[in-house]
């Protein structure tokens, strides 16, 4: 896929260094400087010249999620996207593929769409109508009297996509990295069983969270803060993220009923022809992954406070409910569970240094009726409850980030993930400014 | 010399995603459906006369009668459901005794179909049925009746069938079905009898087996001693059992017919290996008394709804009398019957296409043409001609109509008509979704007729 349309000018009408001389120096000492196995020192998360070179060194360089096909079920369908100060219109086109377009009009830079999501034939930008295809291209322009204004040179711009198992991915950058096809090829066999092609949005959820998009993350790659998940601790084993050696004595049991639930899945998976082994390459590569599938708690079908299923329609092509839940994190933005009967995904759009949204959509088969097949607010309970405990804690780094007193803390061993995160996050960050 | 020996590959058949019965079109088709589909549409229940034509002694001390219908149309039913029939056991002048027995054969070969009888000693009918009814013997039926059947439509059809003994009966009537039809399917079958040779159908779904690689089929002996050849399962039913013919039982339809014990039995079983009870469908074979009332109840619920029907039909058929070839007047029963939601909403559409009047008496009348337009909201009656685009003389008679590119691109000038007919040669402006829905641009669009426009 490249990049057509016009002439790229990008390197025209910007100030060369945005950041002065002297704090580009001070900002690439705190990189360097940077104690491995701690979290990062506070203006990482506070500071809004740190975060400008977040969104330019990660989410106008790397590949990032957008949103799912579901989401945008039918030919004309769009959503609109931000991270930070780009957004992008995401949309459905009539021969089934995906185009991501700048959501700039040419003319004077207003947003095209301004909805969050919608369906359209063209797309027309709401303050002086130029309107453009579904490719882009400007078809119209009144220009009374204009004799020398060329419509072929203002098209919208266009941005990379990637479509992989009913998954969005879009890359702004003009020539976005090369490892993203080869990890696809890594998820892809997990994800493609669940067809999301085939499903439906069931429910969609927008919190914004006052937090730097980092503790976001952080806070998703770990579970030892798990006891402030009651609803979620039904599901997922309390013995997550430890391995034999650390399993304290009161969680023994546990750890054998989560042992003997694991032998099980990876029995029926085999059976199935379903891949479960663990993928962890997080900071290992640009397009950090980890993917497994691991069983859930109780029956093991689903979020429930029983593990029974959430709704009575399976996904795609499966054969039992019970598959556990195969669990997806993609740096630098995204998360997703996969359940034989729903899936979650979880789309991070950082606004500011901050504040940040976090996107929950939940996907049912769409021959699901509700309240026939599934009770939306049974769906949606686990994840409901634990989205607004986790935005309390990412709230409480973010204040502590902020005050005088703070200071980078260790990262215990089961947090290994925030620590390839933030690795990850360095190294990406390093060969920007390098 | 060299002997050389090949293996027979057998390709794998291309089909279709979802498992479909093939009525199922008929029934969501908007249109009228042709009446010899809609004679074939098995949705409610008629009172008709049956002869016998064949009959087929079958193991386990079960037969097969099969029938043809009187009238000469087919029987429309779902596989699974069953016929409550008279019998005239005490003589053609005595009251005959009524009894329901499942359908054996499949809704797919619907010009005969056949009903399997166990015969019950101890009983009063089954006896009967096993001596008299023959080829010539002619029944009062009325059905189908039941609501243990396969869906219309599944996108998963992967099922376990459960019987014992002569509660196969139903359950081969799906198995027919399902090995008679395309698409995807994936079908387990357990099939518990008292003694070896005790298993009805043994060979048809042997060969069911071989043949269609959609359907496995296992056998088990309840609780009697075993004879030393017999190579198949043992045992009254188990959870074990369960997840030994189908380990993938939890994502399954599990569709159960057989003697109360059993079933209540399975019940139990099911619930253990995971399967939802939602997915758990059974039939009581040999029902206690309170079954028996749900049939009765069925069947006197399914008596009032034959008479309805074929009162209405009696009315169609003299309605129609002179324009229906004779034949067809008796398929007209089960033509009388769907009014799909779309139809209706179809006809409602229609009757406000051409009867909701608009009274434009006091609107302002604009124009010269042959063809007025009705615009309600501004109040204006415009007449125009055939060939004229719609916006310009609407804009300047007065109707407020946002337009930009006027080229049938942008889409600003959409608005939506009440009635009447437009040709549109837009660019892209409009989905095809929104035309269907009525809306159209007026920049690129004739008037084809009268309208009626909200705008």
């Amino acid at each position: 896929m490249s990049i057509t349309s016009n002439p790229s000018r990008t390197s025209r009408g910007k100030l060369s260094s945005t950041v002065p001389a002297e704090q580009l120096a001070e900002i690439r000492e705190l990189f360097e400087e940077r104690r491995k196995g701690f979290s990062l020192d506070a203006p990482f998360y506070t500071d809004p010249t740190i975060f400008g070179m977040d969104m330019q060194g990660i989410f106008q360089k790397n590949w990032l999620f957008a949103a799912s096909v579901a989401e945008l079920p039918e030919p004309g369908d769009y959503v609109t996207v931000e991270y930070g100060p780009t957004s992008l219109l995401i949309m459905r086109k009539d021969d089934g593929g995906v185009n991501v377009l700048h959501n700039v009009c040419r003319h004077r830079g207003a947003r095209v769409l301004t909805a969050p999501s919608g369906s359209t034939g063209n797309l027309v930008c709401g303050y002086h109508s130029w309107t453009y295809s579904p490719e882009g291209d400007l078809i119209h322009a009144s220009a009374p009297g204009e004799t020398e204004f060329d419509k072929s040179c203002f098209g919208l711009k266009k941005a990379h996509s990637r479509v992989y198992a009913g998954l969005i991915f879009v890359c702004v950058a003009d020539e976005p990295p090369t490892d993203f096809d080869e990890v696809a090829k890594i998820f892809v066999p997990y994800l493609e069983p669940h067809d999301l092609g085939r499903t439906k949005v069931a429910y969609q959820q927008n919190i914004v969270e006052e937090g730097n998009w980092k503790l976001v993350m952080e806070n998703n790659r770990e579970c030892y803060h798990c006891d402030g998940h009651p609803e979620l601790a039904c599901s997922l084993f309390p013995t997550w993220g430890l391995t034999e050696g650390i399993v304290p004595s009161h969680l023994e049991e546990v750890w054998d009923r989560n042992k003997q639930a694991e032998n099980s899945l990876e029995e029926r998976c085999r059976r199935y022809g379903l891949p479960y082994e663990v993928v962890e390459e997080l900071d290992t590569r640009i397009a950090g992954i980890r993917i497994s599938r691991e069983p859930l708690d109780g029956e093991g079908e689903s979020f429930s406070p029983d593990g029974h299923r959430l709704s009575k329609k399976l996904l795609g092509n499966l054969r039992d409910f019970r598959l556990g839940r195969c669990s997806m994190h993609l740096q630098p933005n995204s998360w997703f569970h996969f359940l034989g009967d729903h899936v979650i995904t979880f789309g991070v759009f950082p606004i500011n240094e901050h504040q940040t949204l976090v996107r929950t959509t939940w996907l049912v088969a769409d021959d699901a009726v509700e309240g026939e097949d599934y009770d939306l607010d049974k769906l949606t309970h686990t994840w409901k409850q634990t989205n607004i405990q986790d935005k309390a804690f990412v709230e409480l780094c973010q204040q502590g980030a902020g005050s005088p007193a703070y200071e980078p803390g260790p990262y215990m061993k089961s947090e290994y993930q925030v620590e390839a995160f933030i690795n990850w996050y360095v190294q990406r960050m390093q060969e920007h400014m390098a | 010399m060299t002997i050389t020996t090949t293996s027979i590959e057998v390709p794998e058949p291309q089909r279709v995603r979802d498992f479909v019965m093939p009525w199922n079109h008929t029934l969501s088709a908007n249109g009228p459906a042709a009446n010899a589909a809609r004679a074939l549409g098995p949705w409610h229940p008629q009172e008709f006369m049956a002869e016998c034509v064949e009959t087929i002694p079958e193991a386990g001390g079960l037969k097969t009668f099969v029938f043809r219908r009187l009238d000469g149309a087919p029987l429309a039913f779902r596989a699974g459901q069953y016929l409550n029939i008279a019998f005239p056991i005490h003589g053609e002048d005595q009251d005959p005794v009524d009894r329901s027995y499942s359908i054996s054969s499949a809704p797919t070969s619907p010009w005969t179909f056949s009903i399997t009888v166990k015969r019950d000693n101890g009983g009063l009918v089954s006896p009967w049925i096993h001596d008299h009814v023959e080829p010539g013997t002619v029944l009062d039926m009325l059905g189908p009746v039941g609501a243990f059947h396969l869906p219309d439509v599944e996108r998963r059809p992967r099922y376990l069938l459960l019987a014992a003994g002569a509660g196969i009966t139903p359950i081969m009537s799906m198995l027919r079905t399902i090995h008679a039809l395309p698409g995807r399917a994936d079908v387990v079958v357990l099939y518990h009898g008292a003694a070896p040779g005790e298993f009805g159908f043994a060979k048809e779904l042997e060969y069911i087996a071989n043949v269609d690689d959609r359907i496995q089929v296992f056998y088990s002996l309840g609780d009697r001693s075993v004879p030393e050849n017999w190579e198949w399962m043992l045992g009254r039913l188990t959870a074990q059992m369960l997840e030994q013919v189908a380990p993938d039982a939890n994502g399954r339809q599990v569709y159960a017919c057989g003697p109360e014990g059993y079933l209540n039995h399975a019940a139990d079983l099911l619930r253990k290996v995971g399967v939802d009870d939602t997915s758990v469908h059974m039939e009581f074979f040999s029902g206690d008394r309170k079954t028996l009332l749900e049939y009765q109840e069925e069947i006197s619920l399914a008596e009032d709804l034959a008479e309805e029907y074929a009162e209405e039909a009696a009315e169609q058929t003299n309605h129609f009398a002179e324009t229906q070839p004779a034949e067809l007047q008796l398929f007209q029963p089960a033509a009388t019957d769907i009014d799909t939601e779309a139809e209706v909403e179809a006809e409602a559409v229609a009757d406000a296409d051409t009867d909701a009047p608009v009274d434009d008496s006091d609107f302002t009348s604009v124009g010269e043409g042959t063809l007025t337009l009705s615009f309600i909201k501004s109040r204006i009656k415009l007449r125009i001609d055939p060939t004229e685009r719609i916006l310009g003389p609407a804009q300047r008679a007065g109707v407020r109509i946002g337009a930009n590119c006027q080229e049938g691109m942008c889409g600003s000038c959409k608005i939506v008509k009440i009635s009447g007919e437009v040709e549109m040669n837009h660019q892209g402006g409009i989905r095809a979704r929104e035309i269907a829905s009525g809306k159209f641009l007026p920049c690129c669009s004739t008037a084809q007729s009268d309208m009626v426009i909200d705008a």
